[in-house]
């Protein structure tokens, strides 16, 4: 499937999901209107409107009510072609109230984001490594300090660049690492994905 | 037919402005204009204070220019041909944290990261899933 067929689809399914078909009698709510406006790019520096990041505040049904961090507020629709990750791909129901997000859709309209893909409490952190237990890692994030959670199997290294192993011995305390995990909300805590060490 | 880049690297992302979780600490960044939801990026050389704390010339990158607030670059996604434009609102990334590390794909890889993008960029050509992906930048 070619991007602009995903994202013909994604909207249509966005309008079907919202009731907006019957109200728009097919005007201008209609798909192609609508991607239309998503392909134009944002000009450099600028917001991207269909972007969106913040708290889940509310949930009904698949219509997520969204707290921006910069105070703007956003309602992001998820259908049955919306990606969605948590430490994993996994499924609209797990977009929970609480939970932070990043999201990229189509805006419609009607300023709702029909969602091509959510990040559900994604975090990517270049941190050091304070100390390493049996069941995580201690970490600092610019003086902050955050627990990494190891999910077995789940967590994985990339050691330079190799594929991603489950082998977590060769990671060296005093090194800084990226890590790409889930933030456990209102905590210091994230579950960890992914750890990209280098030599 | 082959495309030349000015640079070649890896490419990842970073949250900046108001933001939940870890992020909520980061700020603006170093331009005081850096937002998650922005078209922006961070670039290694934006100042001498800058350039001391990601120093790429320790892992072999030469020649990055020294560029300031507000200058645009394009960043290729090697993995899918995708392109963004974003402008510069940070420093960063601290390549010298990082030397030799390489990004794949298939067959195609980048060594040393050299670009950092806001997850409104970064979405536009890649997953932010996928973490780190080989880039390819020029003069936006």
């Amino acid at each position: 499937m070619t991007s602009m067929d995903r994202r013909a689809l994604l909207t249509r399914a966005a309008l079907g999901a919202t009731g907006l078909i019957a109200a728009s009698a097919m005007g201008s709510l209609a798909p192609e209107a609508a991607f239309a406006a998503s392909a134009q790019v944002p000009d450099p520096g600028a917001p991207d409107p269909n972007f969106a990041e913040g708290l889940i505040t509310g949930r009904n049904q698949d219509l997520l009510q969204v707290q921006g961090s910069d105070g703007r507020l956003h309602k992001i629709q998820l259908t049955g072609v919306t990606s969605v990750w948590k430490l994993r791909p996994t499924t609209i129901d797990q977009a929970r109230i609480g939970d932070g997000l990043y999201a990229r859709g189509v805006k419609l309209p009607d300023g709702v984001l029909a969602a091509e893909s959510v990040w559900i409490n994604i975090v990517n952190l270049d941190v050091m490594i304070n100390s390493i237990g049996r069941t995580g890692l201690n970490l600092d994030h610019h003086g902050q300090k955050v627990v990494g959670h190891v999910q077995e199997g789940i967590t994985a290294a990339v050691y330079n660049g190799t594929p991603a192993i489950s082998d977590l011995s060769m990671l060296k305390v005093g090194r800084h690492v990226q890590v790409i995990g889930a933030w456990r909300p209102g905590t210091n805590e994230i579950d960890l994905a992914t750890i990209y060490a280098a030599n | 037919m082959d495309v030349m880049y000015g640079l070649v690297g890896e490419a990842s992302w970073f949250c900046c402005g108001n933001a939940w979780g870890p992020c909520a600490s980061t700020g603006t960044g170093a331009c005081a204009t850096c937002h998650s939801g922005n078209m922006q990026h961070a670039w290694t050389n934006t100042s001498d204070a800058c350039y001391a704390i990601t120093r790429p010339d320790q892992c072999g990158v030469t020649g990055v220019s020294r560029r300031t607030c507000g200058f645009r670059h394009a960043t290729t996604n090697l993995c899918n041909g995708a392109r963004i434009v974003t402008s510069i609102a940070d420093c960063g990334p601290r390549t010298r944290s990082f030397c030799g590390e390489r990004a794949c794909c298939g067959g195609t890889c980048a060594s040393n990261r050299v670009m950092d993008l806001t997850p409104a960029a970064f979405t536009r050509i890649a997953s932010l899933s996928a973490g780190l992906i080989p880039a390819g930048i020029d003069v936006g």
